[in-house]
C-alpha cells in the first residue's frame, strides 16, 4: 500500500511555490497545493466532503465522538474529523465510495433481516461509518467473535439503535468473507 | 435462535421478514441527506450562515455594533433584529402543530403561547439563538464575524428549577404570557386540573389500601445524528428550501405565512433524514426564516447547519410526578390521582401536550374502568433549554409514575403486579381483563422468566456477595390506532399504472428511518395483487417535494407505516375499476364483464380466455392509468392494543452501578406491517432507553445556568458495547378498523422501559430510586450508603 510514497515536502518548502500534498483517494492520487486546494488546518473529512464531494462519510459530532466520519487510512479505520488532511500526505484513503457495491459488508448491512435482530440500519446516517469500521475490523480479524465485534464497533453511535442487527450483519459478512477466502 | 413472529393472516408482502428497500442505497453511502445536497461541489456560490447564541440564561441586547463583522473579508451579509424584514416577523410558537396535522398561523395548536421571536433581542437560556445572523463564504468566516459583533447585554435574573420558578418573586421568564411562570389554561390542554371523574379525594379516603409514589423524569435529548440543516435559494419571487425537516407541507405553510409568500412560491424539499425522534416536533424552526432572509438579501444560496453542540436545542419534557392509588383488598383499583410539575424550559412549545393532552389520552384508553380519577399538571417556564417531545410526548413520564405506583400498590396488596394490572386496566370498548393487555403481559413474563426470577424486594440471591439481581415490568396502552389519527385529515396517495404493467407510487412521507417507505411499497404491492406486481415493479421516491408531490403524511406518531397502506387499498380498488374500463375499451367488451387477476385480464364467463395486462395496455395512446385518493383515517373507535416491557437488572451494591442484563419488549400491533422494521424499532427503542435510564442527562451549572455537557463525550449515548440482550416480541391480538387494523409502535417501544428498570432495581435491592437516570450515586443513596446532599459521602457534594 502507498508504495509510491514521496518524501514529505514540508521540509523542502520554497518561497514561491506552495507546498503540495499527495493523497491517494479510492485508488487515484490527488495532488493539492497547501493554502489553495487544502488548508493546513483542514480536516480530512472536510477535504473529502466539501472539496471532493465524497459525501458518503457523514459529519455529525465533528469532534471524534460518534464515528459517522470513519474512513480507512492505510488499512486502518480512522475518524476523518480528527485527522488533518495534510496528515494523509503520501497515504491511501478509502471512503465508502471506494468499496465495490458487492462488498460483503455493504451487502450484509443492506440485507440484514434475520428474525429477532431487526435491520442493520434505519435512518442510515451512521451506516457508512459503521460499514467502514466493520470493513477495517474484518480486514484485520476476518473471523471476529461476538465480543470482538462489540468491542471493535464501540466507537460508533447508532441512535436508531440497530446494534443487534449490525452485529448480525458483521457476523454474516465475516462468514461470507471467510468462506470465500478459505481462511479458518 | 430467536422465535420469529408469525402473522395471524398470511399475506404475500405485508407481514413478511425482508430487507429494507432502501438498504443498499444507505449501506453503500449513496443515500443523499440535506447536508450532502447542500455541498459546495453542487452549489459553488453557496454561503454559510451562523447565528448568535446567548452566553447568558436570561438577557436582553441593549446595543449592538456589527461594523467590524460587516468589514471582515468573506462576509456577505449581517442581519440583525433591527432590520425591518426581521422586525416585522410575527411572534410565533414552536407549537404550531405536533406534526399530525398541517395548520395555519391562526389555527396553531398553542397560540396562547406565542413566546418565540425569530432573531429577537432577548435570550431565555444559555444557547438561545437571537440577535444576529451572518452569511459568509466559509463557516470559519461566519464564526469569526459573530465574534466581532460588539454586544452590550442587559443581564436579567434567571431561574432554572421549576419549583423555584413557581414561588412568588421568581424572575418571570415570559411576562407576556404569564406573570408567575406557570403556563395558563388553554383550550387544548385544559386547566390545571385537566381531568376529573368520580371523586378522587373520597375514593382515596374510602380505599382499603392506598399507595403513594413520586417519580422524577429528567431531560434526555433526541440526538439525531443528522443535525438540523437547510439550504435556501430565493430567486426572483420563488423560495426553495431543501432541509432535513420531517414535514414538508407544514414547513411550506410555515415559511409562506411567516414570510408572506403565496404557497405556490414556496417549494420545500426533504430528502432522506438521519433520524427524527421528536426533535422536529419543536416544530416551526426559526432558522428556515433567517436563512431565507439571508438568501433574499445576498441573492445566493445560503446553508445553515447546526453543529453538534447547537443540536442540543430541545429535550424530553422533564416532569416531577406524584401519584396515589386506592384499591380494595381484592386488588380492585378504585382511584388514581396524578399531579405533575413540568419544566417547560425557555419556551412552551408542546409542553402542555406532554403534561396534559397525552396523559388525558392514556386515561381514555387505559383507565376507563377506574371510577375515580383526578389529573392535574403545571407547566413552568424556566431558563433552561426548552422541552417537549422525544420519541413520544408525555407517555414515558406518565408511565414512569404509573409503573412505579402499580409495583408499590401490588406490594401493599400482597399481589403479583401482573395480576393487579391485568385486573384493572383497559379501554371502554371491552371489559377487563383486556385480551391484548393479558397477552403482552403473559408473553413478556414468559420471555424474561418472571416466575423463576421475581422474588420479594431485595431478597434475591447475591452474586459475589454484593451483586443483586431483580426483574420488573411496566405496561402502556398504544396511542397510534387509526381512530387516534383522525385529526390528520385526509391522507393523500397516488398510483400510476404504466402500459408495461409497472407502477409509479406516490405516497409522500419523509424517510426518517422508520421504514415506513418500505411499508408503503409492500402495501402497494399487496393492494395491487390483481396486477401481479412485486416491490421491484414499483417506483417510489424517497424525496418529498412540495412542488411535484401530493401532501406528505407527516412522519410522526409512528403511524405512517399503515395509514398510507390503508389509503392504498382504496386507491387500488379505484385503479382496478379504471383498468377494467380501459381494457374493455381496448377489447370491445363491457367493464362489468371483465376481471383482472395476477396481471391477466379475462372475461368473467371465460377465465381461460385471458390476455396479459401489458399486452392490452400497449394498445392505443399509451397514457398511464392514474388515480389519486384523499382518504381520512377511519374514526371508528376500536380501542387500542397494549404493550409491555420487562427488565432484568444486576445492581452492584458496593458501587451502586446498575447493569441491565436483559430487556424484553412486547408490542401488540394489530397487524405487523413489516416485521423486520418493527423489530428494528423495538430493539432500537431499548437502546435509546438504556441510555436514558442509566447515563443520559443534560447537566447545568446552577450558578450560571450554563449547560455543561452539550457533546457526546460527556452526554453519554450507549454504543454496541453497552447494550444488553434485547428480545423483541410482536403480537397480533387486538385489531383496529380497516384492511390492516394496525397501530403504530415506534414511539411506544421505549415508553415502559424506565419504569421496568426502576421496578427491577427495586426488586433487586429493596430500595427505591425515584429519579432518572439511575446513576450509581442515587442507588447508593437509596441504599443508605450515600447522601447526595451531604458533602464528603460517596456521590455527595465535594
Amino acid at each position: 500500500m502507498a508504495k509510491t510514497r514521496k518524501t514529505s515536502r514540508k521540509n523542502e518548502r520554497q518561497e514561491a511555490e506552495p507546498a503540495k500534498v499527495r493523497i491517494r483517494v479510492n485508488g487515484a492520487w490527488r495532488e493539492l497545493a497547501v493554502g489553495r486546494e487544502v488548508e493546513p488546518s483542514e480536516t480530512l473529512s472536510h477535504l473529502l466532503r466539501e472539496r471532493f464531494g465524497l459525501t458518503g462519510l457523514k459529519l455529525s459530532c465533528d469532534e471524534g465522538a460518534c464515528g459517522a466520519c470513519t474512513v480507512i487510512l492505510d488499512g486502518k479505520a480512522v475518524l476523518s474529523c480528527m485527522t488533518l488532511a495534510v496528515e494523509a500526505d503520501g497515504r491511501s484513503v478509502l471512503t465508502i465510495e471506494g468499496l465495490p457495491k458487492d462488498d460483503p459488508v455493504i451487502q450484509a448491512f443492506a440485507h440484514q433481516c434475520e428474525p429477532g435482530y431487526g435491520t442493520a440500519l434505519q435512518c442510515g446516517y451512521c451506516t457508512p461509518g459503521f460499514v467502514m469500521a466493520s470493513r477495517a475490523l474484518l480486514d484485520e480479524n476476518p473471523s471476529p467473535a461476538p465480543e470482538e465485534i462489540k468491542e471493535g464497533l464501540a466507537g460508533n453511535i447508532c441512535r436508531c439503535g440497530c446494534y443487534s442487527g449490525i452485529a448480525r450483519a458483521v457476523w454474516h459478512a465475516s462468514r461470507k468473507t471467510v468462506g470465500k477466502g478459505g481462511a479458518p | 435462535m430467536r422465535k420469529p413472529f408469525t402473522p395471524r393472516q398470511p399475506r404475500k408482502f405485508i407481514g413478511q421478514y425482508r430487507p429494507r428497500l432502501d438498504g443498499l442505497e444507505k449501506a453503500s453511502g449513496r443515500a443523499v441527506y440535506a447536508d450532502d445536497f447542500a455541498n459546495k461541489t453542487r452549489f459553488p456560490d453557496m454561503l454559510y450562515a451562523k447565528v448568535l447564541h446567548s452566553p447568558h440564561p436570561h438577557a436582553r441586547i441593549k446595543s449592538l455594533d456589527v461594523g467590524a463583522a460587516e468589514r471582515l473579508p468573506g462576509v456577505a451579509a449581517v442581519l440583525t433584529y433591527r432590520d425591518p424584514e426581521v422586525a416585522r416577523l410575527k411572534p410565533t410558537s414552536a407549537g404550531w402543530t405536533d406534526g399530525v396535522d398541517t395548520v395555519s398561523y391562526e389555527r396553531m395548536m398553542w397560540k396562547r403561547f406565542r413566546d418565540r421571536r425569530v432573531l429577537g433581542d432577548t435570550a431565555h437560556w444559555v444557547g438561545d439563538d437571537l440577535g444576529v445572523v451572518v452569511a459568509a463564504e466559509t463557516e470559519a468566516a461566519a464564526e469569526e464575524a459573530l465574534r466581532l459583533v460588539k454586544i452590550e447585554w442587559e443581564v436579567l435574573p434567571f431561574v432554572l428549577d421549576p419549583l423555584e420558578a413557581m414561588k412568588p418573586g421568581a424572575p418571570p421568564v415570559h411576562p407576556e404570557v404569564t406573570p408567575n411562570n406557570v403556563l395558563p389554561a388553554d383550550p387544548v390542554g385544559g386547566g390545571d386540573v385537566f381531568l376529573t371523574k368520580g371523586d378522587a379525594e373520597r375514593g382515596l379516603a374510602q380505599a382499603e389500601v392506598v399507595a403513594e409514589a413520586t417519580s422524577v423524569y429528567h431531560n434526555a435529548t433526541q440526538c439525531s445524528l443528522d443535525n438540523w440543516c437547510c439550504l435556501v435559494t430565493w430567486d426572483d419571487d420563488k423560495l426553495t428550501c431543501w432541509s432535513n425537516s420531517y414535514e414538508a407541507d407544514m414547513s411550506r405553510m410555515h415559511i409562506s405565512q411567516m414570510l408572506d409568500l403565496p404557497l405556490h412560491k414556496v417549494r420545500v424539499v426533504s430528502p432522506f433524514v438521519g433520524g427524527q425522534f421528536g426533535r422536529g416536533d419543536t416544530g416551526e424552526q426559526p432558522f428556515f426564516l433567517f436563512t431565507a432572509l439571508l438568501a433574499k438579501r445576498t441573492g445566493r444560496p445560503v446553508k445553515f447547519k447546526h453543529t453538534r453542540r447547537e443540536s442540543f436545542h430541545d429535550s424530553r419534557q422533564p416532569a416531577i410526578y406524584h401519584g396515589k392509588a386506592g384499591a380494595t383488598k381484592d386488588g380492585t383499583i378504585t382511584t388514581l390521582h396524578f399531579k405533575s410539575v413540568g419544566n417547560a424550559g425557555a419556551y412552551a412549545d408542546h409542553t402542555m401536550f406532554a403534561l396534559k393532552f397525552a396523559p388525558a389520552e392514556v386515561a381514555e384508553v387505559a383507565f376507563a374502568h377506574i371510577p375515580n380519577l383526578k389529573m392535574e399538571s403545571y407547566g413552568v417556564y424556566t431558563n433552561v433549554l426548552p422541552a417537549c417531545m422525544m420519541r413520544g410526548v408525555g407517555n414515558s413520564q406518565l408511565n414512569f409514575i404509573l409503573g412505579h405506583l402499580m409495583d408499590a400498590l401490588a406490594e401493599k396488596l400482597g399481589m403479583d403486579p401482573l395480576d393487579l394490572v391485568a385486573k384493572n386496566f383497559g379501554h371502554a370498548w371491552a371489559q377487563p381483563p383486556d385480551k391484548s393487555l393479558a397477552a403482552v403481559l403473559s408473553a413478556g413474563a414468559e420471555r424474561i422468566g418472571w416466575a423463576a426470577k421475581r422474588h420479594a424486594p431485595g431478597r434475591g440471591p447475591a452474586r459475589e456477595g454484593v451483586i443483586k439481581s431483580g426483574v420488573g415490568f411496566s405496561f402502556h396502552p398504544g396511542w397510534h390506532a387509526e381512530w387516534q389519527e383522525a385529526r390528520r385529515g385526509r391522507i393523500q396517495v397516488g398510483l400510476r399504472l404504466n402500459c408495461d404493467g409497472t407502477v409509479m407510487l406516490e405516497a409522500p412521507t419523509v424517510e426518517v428511518g422508520t421504514g415506513s417507505n418500505t411499508c408503503n411499497v409492500l402495501g402497494c404491492a399487496e393492494a395491487l395483487g390483481f396486477l401481479g406486481v412485486t416491490p421491484a415493479d414499483i417506483s417510489f421516491s424517497n424525496t418529498v417535494d412540495t412542488d411535484t408531490g401530493l401532501k406528505d403524511t407527516v412522519q410522526t406518531d409512528s403511524a405512517v407505516s399503515f395509514l398510507q397502506s390503508e389509503a392504498l387499498v382504496v386507491a387500488a380498488r379505484e385503479l382496478k375499476a379504471k383498468v377494467l374500463e380501459a381494457a374493455a375499451g381496448k377489447l370491445g367488451a363491457r367493464p362489468e364483464d371483465l376481471d383482472v387477476a395476477d396481471g391477466w385480464v379475462f372475461p368473467k364467463s371465460a377465465p381461460k380466455d385471458r390476455r396479459s395486462l401489458p399486452d392490452v395496455l400497449w394498445q392505443g395512446d399509451l397514457v398511464p392509468i392514474a388515480v389519486t385518493v384523499s382518504r381520512p383515517p377511519s374514526s371508528e373507535k376500536t380501542g387500542v392494543p397494549f404493550q409491555a416491557n420487562f427488565a432484568e437488572v444486576e445492581v452492584d451494591t458496593s458501587t451502586g452501578q446498575a447493569r441491565i442484563v436483559k430487556l424484553v419488549v412486547v408490542n401488540d400491533c394489530g397487524t405487523v406491517m413489516y416485521p423486520s422494521g418493527a423489530e428494528g424499532q423495538q430493539i432500537g427503542g431499548q437502546c435509546m432507553s438504556v441510555g436514558e435510564s442509566l447515563t443520559e442527562e443534560i447537566i447545568y451549572d446552577p450558578a450560571t445556568g450554563i449547560p455543561l455537557n452539550f457533546n457526546w463525550i460527556d452526554y453519554q449515548i450507549p454504543t454496541m458495547a453497552d447494550i444488553p440482550d434485547i428480545e423483541p416480541v410482536l403480537l397480533e391480538v387486538w385489531r383496529g378498523a380497516g384492511e390492516y387494523g394496525a397501530c403504530g409502535i415506534g414511539e411506544g417501544v421505549l415508553t415502559c422501559t424506565p419504569a421496568a428498570v426502576l421496578n427491577a432495581i427495586y426488586n433487586a435491592i429493596g430500595a427505591r430510586v425515584d429519579v432518572m437516570p439511575f446513576k450509581p450515586e442515587k442507588i447508593l443513596a437509596a441504599l443508605g450508603m450515600a447522601d447526595p446532599g451531604r458533602p464528603g459521602t460517596p456521590g455527595g457534594r465535594p
